[in-house]
Order: structure tokens, then sequence, then C-alpha cells
């Protein structure tokens, strides 16, 4: 035990491999669908596929569901190697990060051994099932309920902001079986064929342009082996799995495409002749994006480290959340200012610098600090858990 | 990877911590120190001394006790935490690690063990009013040949301890002209030399930074520390050493003053409610250990990176770019915490937050170390 920043070397030839397979056959198209949220199209379901064919998914899972059997490192080096070339997550990134973890520790051994190996091979994508419209925050306030019904559930209610629902195979849903206990004890959880009669999904666009979806449930049945783990423990598994999601979809590496593009720009364009990179401002300005990328990073790093060490957390992939969200904020910022007035020409148009990405990481970026938990909620867990502040 | 101390770090940090409750007892006493001309008593040196701490990164051979740079950052961090004054770092890091990075082999024998002893103080004379980067490049002191001797003429400028130290390292210009990166060398100088005339300066953080003169000071050639001209380098290590090591007593220095601030939060009462339950103070809190737990990994990187020899300019600036905002904003959050009662001269909050601003300027601002980052970057 001691200090150490390094990987070892099985660790940094898994990521070799990655690095030479990622930049042969990881395509702009397929990047954007999964960086932007489009949804997994053809190419991408053909992608993730070829990821587990050439034997570079699953290291971590459990060797009996066609795993290594390796520690969760070899999965988040996957995700960075993604996120340096604009891969942003794994494709099928709820079935992989989240949902797959939480089968793993309450499903059934039927459960795993139907939906494990289909996760491990890039063959199916969950969406996930949690907000409703007055359940934002304040997720134990949700309305939907399920009902037995002899070898059924019976699913009635809305949920809202259920992004990859759209092209998923399943829905992971969260619904309320005991309406007359408190909030928290009476949610249970579902593994929902996302094409069953009864179910409406409708699109909901966002400014950035991605597509997320409101999704309504009329008397749709769904098979009791479908209950994950037992009944009314929904919401303990969900928080139980909170700070593993938050490992996996909070990934650093994805803002270093942005850095590494502006600092180009800045190389490449002069004003009243002297270089961008001349000038102490955006020298500053690009410095302190750095500075930032190496914090989240770190911030990261220790997280996961004490994932994969089985350490408790409390508050460490919260802090990770709230600080790369805000971060990319301010990033977006200062590369806007750097551009200047080019800043706002949207892709495609004459003029537009660096393809308008970072127009679109604007528009993008308001969600960053509201979207899986807004920075108040992650702040108030980071001082009660992390501190010990007491509740109001 | 690892986020861990070893076995023999926690005993260090056990150590410090319950040496320095005892050694800096009460807030009395830091104000003491501050206006105290020496800013540390004998008691508190010989105590440290007696701990092995001087000695902590020199090799056996010397006195030492062989420990790595990352023992000597969990020191650091303990230091920082305890607000300790005194002239530890400019002892040990700009005077003991020159020597030990530069020094022939005679210096070496003759200084580390009277340093890891205790018996000799050394600081490191290399900033100018002219020069406030911390770049060796700028340096317009001079140092002529004169028979066996040197001449050193000029003025330099916030020189940490020059008023209690026995030895000042000086760094000066032997050739070429200012710009220029080569040229530099280091001379050893007893400070009771004639011609060495050091001021002591009035600081916020009561730090004792001195003006050093050197008015036509003879220094005999023996005395140049390492080899003629080929400072550059070996002041570039230094100062490495110098940044994580400030980054460490700062990290120490913010925990501290998250500490008393949480707990203030915790039994302070207002509206009939400890104030800790609002989320507006919540929330400043949770700013707080955000800010520490950035710093603490990248100092820890920091200092990793140096022990293992891996090319750590870039990871340096950023701790240190990093770790001079943080620490000045989480004792910022303490005193808007506190209140009134903060802002009071005998409450402990003033010290770190008159530190923090100190350490903020130490061996480059932020501002600096983002430029050596964007030079790191190709810019």
């Amino acid at each position: 035990m001691a200090w150490d920043f390094g990987i070892s070397k099985e660790e940094e030839a898994y990521r070799q491999k990655v690095a030479d397979f990622l930049d042969k056959e990881l395509t702009e198209e397929i990047a954007r669908q999964s960086w932007e949220d489009l949804g997994l199209d053809v190419e991408g379901r053909t992608f993730a596929k070829k990821l587990y064919a050439v034997g570079l998914m699953g290291w971590s899972w459990p060797v009996e569901y066609g795993g290594k059997g390796l520690p969760p490192i070899y999965d988040f080096i996957l995700i960075d190697e993604l996120g340096k070339r604009w891969g942003a997550h794994v494709p099928n990134d709820v079935a992989y990060t989240m949902v797959g973890h939480t089968i793993l520790r309450r499903g059934s051994a039927e459960m795993k051994k139907e939906f494990i190996p289909q996760i491990i091979q890039g063959e199916i994508e969950f969406g996930l099932g949690y907000t409703e419209p007055e359940a934002g925050s304040d997720l134990a306030n949700m309305k939907m309920t399920a009902v037995e019904d002899g070898d059924y559930y019976v699913i009635n209610g809305q949920k809202t902001f259920n992004t990859e629902s759209h092209y998923s195979e399943y829905h992971w849903l969260a619904v309320k079986t005991d309406t007359k206990v408190s909030a928290y004890k009476g949610i249970s959880l579902f593994i929902v064929d996302q094409r069953a009669p009864g179910i409406t999904i409708r699109p909901m666009i966002t400014m950035s342009g991605e597509r997320t979806n409101e999704i309504f449930y009329d008397d749709v049945k769904v098979p009791k082996n479908r209950l994950v783990g037992e009944k009314n423990k929904g919401f303990y598994y969900m928080m139980e799995a909170l700070g593993s999601e938050r490992n996996y979809v909070f990934v650093p590496s994805r803002y270093l495409p942005y850095l590494n593009m502006i600092v180009d720009y800045a190389k490449n364009t002069t004003f009243k002749g002297v270089p961008l990179a001349e000038n102490p401002m955006v020298r500053d300005k690009i410095a302190q994006i750095a500075v930032e990328i190496d914090m989240s990073t770190l911030l990261a790093d220790h997280a996961r480290w004490m994932e994969w060490n089985h350490l408790s957390m409390t508050c460490e992939p919260e802090i990770t959340k709230v600080f790369v969200s805000e971060m990319e904020q301010r990033m977006v910022d200062s590369a806007m200012q750097i551009l200047d007035q080019f800043c706002q020409l949207k892709e495609g148009s004459k003029w537009a610098p660096l393809n308008g990405r970072m127009e679109w990481e604007f528009l993008h970026s308001f969600m960053t600090t509201i979207g899986a938990g807004t920075s108040e909620v992650g702040r108030t867990v980071i001082a009660q858990r992390g501190l010990g502040l007491p509740r109001g | 990877m690892d986020f861990t101390y070893t076995e023999e770090q926690k005993m260090i940090k056990e150590a410090a911590r319950g040496f320095l409750e005892k050694a800096c007892p009460n807030v009395e006493w830091y104000l003491d120190m501050d206006k105290d001309e020496k800013g540390f008593t004998p008691e508190l040196w010989k105590g440290m001394a007696e701990l092995g701490w001087m000695g902590i990164m020199f090799p056996e051979k010397y006195g030492g006790i062989g420990g790595s740079f990352l023992d000597l950052v969990v020191l650091l961090e303990e230091m920082g935490y305890a607000a300790v004054p005194g002239p530890f770092f400019s002892t040990v890091l700009l005077g003991g690690l020159t020597v030990l990075e530069a020094g022939t082999d005679a210096q070496k024998n003759d200084l580390l063990p009277k340093i890891a002893e205790g018996k000799c103080l050394l600081t490191l004379a290399l900033t100018e009013a002219a020069s406030m980067v911390y770049d060796p490049s700028f340096i317009e002191t001079t140092a002529k040949a004169a028979g066996d001797n040197y001449i050193i003429n000029g003025v330099k400028l916030f020189v940490p301890d020059a008023n209690v130290s026995d030895v000042i390292i000086a760094a000066v210009r032997t050739s070429e002209a200012t710009g220029d990166k080569d040229g530099i060398s280091l001379f050893l100088v007893d400070s009771k030399t004639p011609g060495v005339k050091t001021t002591l300066l009035k600081t916020t953080s009561g730090d004792k930074l001195c003006e050093v003169i050197f008015d036509a000071v003879t220094v005999p050639k023996d005395k140049i520390l390492g080899s003629l001209n080929g400072a550059g380098a070996v002041i570039t290590r230094v100062l490495q050493y110098a940044v994580v090591g400030k980054c460490a007593e700062m990290l120490g220095g913010s925990q501290k003053v998250m500490e008393i601030t949480v707990a203030y939060a915790k039994e302070r009462v207002q509206f009939g409610k400890p104030i800790g339950v609002y989320q507006a103070v919540q929330h400043h809190c949770a700013n707080q250990k955000m800010a520490i737990e950035g710093s603490t990994y990248i100092t820890y990187k920091a200092a990793w990176m140096l022990c293992t020899g891996l090319p750590a300019t870039r990871i340096v600036a950023s701790a240190k770019a990093w770790g001079s905002e943080a620490y000045k904003k989480v004792a910022a959050i303490g005193h808007q915490i506190f209140g009134g009662t903060g802002y009071i001269v005998e409450h402990p909050m003033p010290i770190y937050s008159r530190r923090a601003k100190a350490a903020e300027y130490a061996y480059g601002n932020a501002n600096y170390h983002r430029q050596v980052i964007a030079s790191e970057l190709g810019l």
C-alpha cells in the first residue's frame, strides 16, 4: 500500500489494445450517436457487437457469463479510451454500466443468465425509467403503479426523460408496488419489454438536438419473473447503485478532445497578426481548462479506485459528478470567449470553427448540472453524507 | 493505482499531529511567533530535530532517515494542518534539498548531517525585485571571479528566514546576460560574511520574508554549490520540490479549516437550528470538501511523479494552480461561516487565511503556473 497513480502492465496492455482498435474502427458517425445521445443506429449496433467480437468487452464481468472476472478498472479503461476519441461511453451504456451491475447484484439466477451475456455481447440496451413529471430530484415521489394480477403485474402511469427508450429493447422501470407505505418502501424495479402492448413512446427533443422520451403505460402486463430482486426493495437497489453509476457516467477523458481542439485553434489562429497562442489571456484560459480536466480525472480515479477496492463510498462519486458537470460549463464558456463571435456559428455554417462542436457543447452543457441529479442535490449529499452535517 | 499512505507515512502523520498539537498550543502562541523576529522557539526546533524531521529525505550516510519525497510531503501536510511557523521549509526544502541535489560529496558531508541535527539553518536567495517570476533566467545578482574568490553584488527579495539562517544559498549570475537560462551558479554564503545585510519584511502571514543585500560579498571559490554556471536545472528541480511541498502545506491547512468550520456549523444555533442544517451553509461546506479532495490527489500525484522521475512539469504546475486558489477559497468560506467570531484576531481562522494568502504567492501564483501549463500544452 502506497500512493501510486500509475496502471499495471496488464492494464496498460489492455489499454493499448483498446486504443489500437478504436483508432481504426471508431468513426465519427458512431461516436456521435453515442456522444450526442442520438440513439444507436445500425452502425452503432454493429460497432457494439464488434467490440465484443474482438474481445474487448466484459473483462470486468464474471467468467460464468462470458467475462474475464477482472476488476472494474478494465471497464474504466475502455470508457476512458472511448472518451478520448469522442466516444463518450460504451455503446449500450445503460445496460453495460448501470443496469447490468444491479442485475448482477440483485437479479435471480435465471435473470442473470438471460441478460448478462447479452449485455456483455453488446446485443441489448435499456431505457432508464425513473423520472416522472412529479418525481425529479424527489424521485421517491413517483406515482406509476404495478398491481399484481395472477402471473403478471399490470402497470399504469407515465415516465419522462427516458432517453434511450426509443431504440432500446428493454425498459428498466421503477414503479410503486405498495402505495400505502412511505415513499421509499413501496418501490420495485422491473425489466419490461420496451415494445410490449400498451406502451406509448413520444419524443422530446432537447435544445441541443438530443432525443429523450416521455412514456405512457396503459395496462401493460409484465410477467412476475421480470421483477428485479425483492418486491418493494427497488428504491434501495437504485440508491446502492448510484455511486457506481456516477463513476461510469462522468468520464473526464471526454473533455480531452475539446482541450486538444482549442489548443490547435489557438496555435493556428492569428488576431492582429499575433497567434492566439501567444496571448496571455488565451493561454491562461486554456491552461485553466487543463487544470480542471486534471482535477476531474483525479477525482474520478479516486472514486473508481474506492469502488474496485470495495471501500464504502459516501460522497466521492457525487464530488466527481458535481465537479465534472460544472467544469464542462466553465470549459465551454472559456473556449467560446477564445473563439469570440465565431463561437455562435453552427456546424455546417460557413465560417464555423471547430466543426461547430463548441457551439453544440454550449447547448448541451445546460444539461450537465441537471441530469442525473442537480448540483444542488449533489452538494447537499456531499455535506450530509460526506461531512455529517445534519438533515433539516 | 493506490490512494493510500504507507504504514510508515501513517506513523509520521500521527507522530506529527501529536507533537505539533503540544508544540503549537494556542492562538496566543501563534500571535507571539508572528511578532517574534525569529518566528519560532528553540524548543520547537529541537523537538522537530529529535523526531528526525530535518533529515527525513537525506540518505542515512548523511545522518538522515532515507525517506522519500512522499514521506516529506506527508510531514508537510501535517505542518500545514498545524500552521507551524519557523524555518523548516527553508532549511530542509530550499536549503537541504538543494545541497542534496547539487552539492559535492564534501559539501554534503559537511552540511547535511548538521541540517539533520537541527544545528544549521539554511535558505535559498532566489527571487529579485525585477524578476518576481520563479525563473532563474532573470537573475541579475552577479558573482565576479577575483583570484580564488568571487565577489557577489545584488539584492534578493522574499528570501524566507534569511534573518535566522546560518547559510544563505545565493543564486547568482556568473556569466551570460539577463534573460539567459545558462550562466547561473549557486554559492553557499555564510550569513555572517561582511557585506551581507538582511532586513526582515513585514508580511500578512507573519512569515519571515527578507530582503538580502549582497554588497561586495567575498566568497571563496570552493563555496560554489555544484558546478559553475550549472545551477539552472538544479533550481528548476528544487522549485518543483518547493511547489509540491507548499501544496502539501496548503492541503493540510485547508483540511484544518474545513474541520473547524464543519464542527462550528454543527454546533452554532441560529433561528432555533444548528446553522449546518441550512442548505446555504451545507453547500459552502460541500465546496470546501470538493476543493480539498482535488488538492489532495493532485498534490500526491505531483509528489509521486517527482519520486518516480516521470516528467512532472505539467502536473506540478497544475497542483499549484489549483492549490493556490483552493486554499484561498476554503479559507474564505471558513470566514463566512464563522461570521464575526472568525474575524477576531484571537480566533484560529485568521492564522489560516493569512497563511493561505502567503502560500498562494509562494513559488509562483496560479497565473504564473497556468502560463507554465500553457507552454507545456504547446502554446
